[in-house]
């Protein structure tokens, strides 16, 4: 118990001197499958990887919902699951993203609280116990560029039609795009990478228009 | 009369004098960029100094060809004293550049007419010029207009074809379609589209639209409030697959923990 004690001690204390990178910047966009070749080969230009070439990635993301039942006021809690489907022995990731707030026009990116941890595949019985449920799941495949900070993927999204356990069978991409993303973990109020991060989607324009997403005019505009 | 004429000097060179110190600071600050900037400056921003520089010339050149301003060439500069001995005002008042007023400096400084070695020059030059036959000029004239025109003929399709295709990659080719961002941010953010796959059970979810964007759904805090145990056992990835069938079978049990 002592031990616990400790972690969660320098958590906070780690929390308190404001070093947590616990905000994320992000912008994001798409490009039809047939330019996505040049657009790679911009960010290849661009980027600091130039020498190992991109990243690839296959990633298998489940996103959970924990549902806290107050007296008050009932909330729900995300958190997402990703592991690598190519690399057998990385960790599982945990994840917590909060709600995306847009901010006045003067904000160049999307601004999101977001907590990263590494975890082992045991993780989602941990969750399950927990009273975790299942919402979603998908396949994310694709490239991973960095910039100073910045982290560009340009990713395929697969649907898994009900093969939970063989996750890389039977999967069906959900549109003729890529999904860009351009993001920055950072700490808070670093606001000025923002600035950077809107200057760099400026230069992959007009092959992809990188924006700040509004969740809930999207939310509406699907249902 | 001579009055007159004294004043008249007197306030065209006064005018002349503050064009080129118009042109001078023009030109030292665009060599100062040069010297400065050179990593950062890029070919626009040299061109507005350019302009800047061209047009004071222009001024500059309709002062002098004024009717008002006296000409200048009728004028005489008479050194009345040379010294060898450093002149301080002299130092002030060319900013350091010339120190002495002295005979090896003044015949430069004070030249009127053009370097023996370039007086020669142009008058071998004139005198060809006056030699020509008026046929052959006209035919050199003629030559050279037909070169130029053709450079510009050119040019002028190089421009024509760059524009059209600048229009028709600007217009007519999309790279992205905004309907498919917003599918994939949809999809990506909140489940949309893919619920149905994940839900192997079948059972509609109630509150499945407005998961993520339901406002009185933001999280109090991080959630740092369940402490997550360290992992203890390091799991072989073999053992993986076991995990995610235990989190099918669970998915269905989930429901008396849920509710």
């Amino acid at each position: 118990m002592s031990t616990l004690g400790t972690a969660i001690d320098s958590l906070t204390a780690a929390m308190k001197c404001n070093i947590l990178p616990n905000q994320e910047y992000l912008l994001q966009g798409s490009v039809l499958d047939q330019y996505v070749e040049v657009l790679l080969h911009r960010l290849r230009g661009l980027c600091d990887n130039v020498d190992s070439g991109p990243e690839t990635f296959n990633d298998h993301e489940l996103c959970y919902s924990l549902r806290i039942n107050s007296a008050n006021a009932p909330c729900i809690l995300p958190l997402r699951v990703r592991r690598a489907l190519d690399v057998t022995d990385a960790p599982f990731q945990l994840r917590y993203v909060g709600q995306p707030e847009l901010g006045d026009k003067n904000r160049p990116t999307v601004v999101r609280s977001s907590i990263d941890m590494a975890c082992s595949s045991t993780i989602l019985e941990f969750l399950n116990e927990l009273g975790c449920r299942l919402d979603f799941e998908y396949i994310s495949r694709g490239y991973m560029f960095r910039k100073g900070r910045m982290k560009v993927t340009v990713s395929k999204i697969f649907k898994m039609n009900g093969m939970s356990n063989k996750p890389s069978e039977g999967v069906e991409a959900i549109s003729q795009s890529y999904l860009v993303e351009l993001s920055v973990q950072a700490p808070l109020g670093q606001d000025a990478i923002a600035e950077d991060m809107r200057i760099f989607a400026e230069q992959l324009r007009p092959l992809v228009q990188l924006e700040k997403i509004d969740y809930k005019r999207l939310g509406n505009m699907m249902s | 009369m001579q009055q007159r004429e004294e004043k008249q000097l007197e306030s065209s060179l006064e005018s002349i004098i503050q064009r080129v110190n118009d042109l001078k600071a023009s030109l030292s600050s665009m060599i100062m960029k040069i010297e400065t900037e050179y990593e950062t400056l890029n070919w626009p921003k040299f061109l507005d100094n350019y302009a800047l520089v061209s047009g004071q010339l222009i001024s500059l050149s309709k002062v002098l060809s004024h009717d008002k301003c006296t000409n200048l060439r009728n004028l005489t500069v008479l050194p009345l004293m040379l010294s060898p001995e450093r002149d301080e005002q002299l130092v002030q008042m060319t900013e350091g550049r010339i120190t002495t007023f002295s005979y090896d400096l003044v015949p430069d400084y004070l030249r009127t007419k053009l370097e023996p070695l370039a007086e020669q020059k142009m008058m071998q030059l004139e005198l060809k010029a006056q030699n020509l036959q008026y046929d052959n000029a006209q035919k050199q004239i003629a030559a050279y207009q037909k070169v130029v025109s053709h450079v510009w003929d050119i040019v002028n399709k190089a421009r024509e074809e760059w524009e059209v295709e600048a229009s028709s990659r600007g217009s007519t080719q999309q790279n992205s379609s905004v309907a498919d961002t917003h599918l994939l941010v949809a999809a990506v953010g909140m489940g949309k589209n893919l619920k149905m796959g994940g839900n192997p059970n079948g059972q509609p979810n109630p509150t499945s639209g407005g998961m993520m964007v339901a406002p009185q759904g933001r999280p109090g805090g991080p959630p740092g409030q369940g402490p997550i145990p360290p992992s203890t056992q390091a799991m072989s990835m073999n053992k993986a697959p076991s995990a995610i069938k235990t989190n099918i079978k669970s998915a269905a049990q989930m429901h008396p923990y849920g509710r």
